[in-house]
């Protein structure tokens, strides 16, 4: 499944969820990851989010049914999502 | 679903907080590791010792190619799937003439059945690789066979195609953009059927149409050779038939490679072939054609400890 978090999460930590996030998506800008996840990654990113946050944080993760979504981009493209380097 | 990571330029792979970073004097990325299937490497790649070990943590290849699109090399994790009865076998399969020749057969016939399926779907007249009857008493007859089932194919994809000449296969270096673009195809299956063929149990070095050479891993090469027509061929008919490619997307030296602009438009295209899923009927589920190659694995696996005869892919899409 196609995954989009975005998170707003207290300073101390953001630095860990980002560090954590890209271990499985892409960074797409600041606090926003993006890519294609296996059902059983979706579960270890919830869980591990769980661990890493505290109760006034709030993370967000949208499920899409596929990656045919239409992205509108105004300004800069910070960093494209791309299998190619 | 992992999905694979392509560098087309100089660079550096390291490790830093936890994951791979892509860095060069144009900047640096950071590629999602647990997500990655395997890395792809089109120009001069330089691996630190700390992404090496991350590498083979979450068990990603590393497959190297020159310029011209050729397989160089890998580096593989050292995990992977051991079984000793599995490589006995295989080895006694190879041994025994007539087992080989069983399984070499069945692999010349799931070639043919993929030139077919793929020409059938542009109704082109296959009619003169149709009547090419797959038979030998030995597996070099049947390399035999297969190059002429090979040199038919070409004949007739070259017809199909529009925009570019496509005359003979030439190789090291390729002489043509065509030539060029089967280069590349057959390198990348190449190492995704050698990626897939490490899941199974089987030694990617024991082989059965070709001759187990060394430093090669041939039985990579017998499972490529069926999927073949069916991702690299369609991949480069579709391109060139479109005008999505063209003589801008090439460099030219000595022989004909695709340049950064023209691997951009090439790798998506034939991994999203690979990535296509097929209804399987005897699953009864969709899987991708990349997935299709680790199942020839599987029934060949079934087929050695003796569970079930093993006939080759028949494509049906």
């Amino acid at each position: 499944m196609y995954v989009i978090v975005v998170y707003d999460v207290d300073v101390k930590r953001v630095a860990k969820v980002h560090r954590f996030l890209r271990t499985h998506l892409h960074w797409r800008q600041n606090s926003v990851f993006e890519g294609e996840l296996t059902r059983a990654q979706l579960y270890e990113i919830k869980k591990t989010l769980e661990d890493l946050i505290e109760e006034e944080d709030s993370v967000l993760i949208y499920e899409l049914p596929g990656s045919n979504f239409t992205l509108h981009v105004l300004g800069t493209d910070r960093n494209p999502v791309g299998e190619i380097i | 679903m992992k999905r694979p990571v392509y560098i087309t330029q100089m660079g550096m792979l390291e490790r830093r907080g936890n994951t791979l970073f892509f860095e060069n004097e144009n900047g640096k990325k950071a590629i999602p590791v647990n997500s990655t299937s395997e890395v792809h490497c089109f120009k001069p790649v330089t691996l630190t010792s700390g992404a090496i070990k991350l590498l083979s943590e979450k068990n990603v290849p590393v497959h190297f190619y020159n310029k011209y699109g050729y397989y160089r090399g890998s580096y593989m994790p050292a995990e992977g799937q051991v079984s000793g009865s599995v490589i006995i076998r295989q080895a006694e399969h190879y041994l025994d003439g007539e087992k080989r020749l069983h399984i070499a057969k069945q692999l010349v016939e799931g070639i043919k059945a993929s030139m077919l399926a793929l020409l059938k779907s542009y109704r082109a007249d296959a009619s003169s690789i149709e009547c090419i009857p797959v038979d030998g008493e030995s597996p070099a007859e049947l390399m035999g066979v297969e190059s002429t089932l090979w040199k038919e194919f070409y004949g007739i994809f070259g017809s199909l195609l529009k925009n570019f000449e496509f005359r003979e296969r030439s190789r090291r270096p390729p002489k043509d953009e065509v030539n060029a673009m089967i280069s590349y195809g057959n390198s990348v299956l190449y190492a995704v059927a050698l990626s897939e063929v490490r899941k199974t149990y089987l030694h990617p070095a024991i082989s059965f149409l070709h001759e187990p050479l060394e430093r090669r891993y041939s039985l990579a090469l017998d499972l490529s050779d069926i999927f073949k027509p069916l991702t690299v061929f369609r991949v480069i008919l579709r391109l060139v038939n479109r005008g999505k490619i063209g003589e801008e997307h090439f460099g030219r030296d000595v022989g004909v490679m695709l340049n950064r602009e023209g691997l951009k438009v090439f790798l998506p295209e034939l991994n999203g072939e690979l990535e296509r899923k097929v209804l399987h009927p005897k699953l009864k589920r969709n899987v991708s054609i990349r997935y299709l190659i680790r199942l020839e694995g599987y029934s060949l696996v079934k087929h050695l400890l003796g569970d079930r005869t093993y006939t080759s892919l028949r494509a049906w899409w």
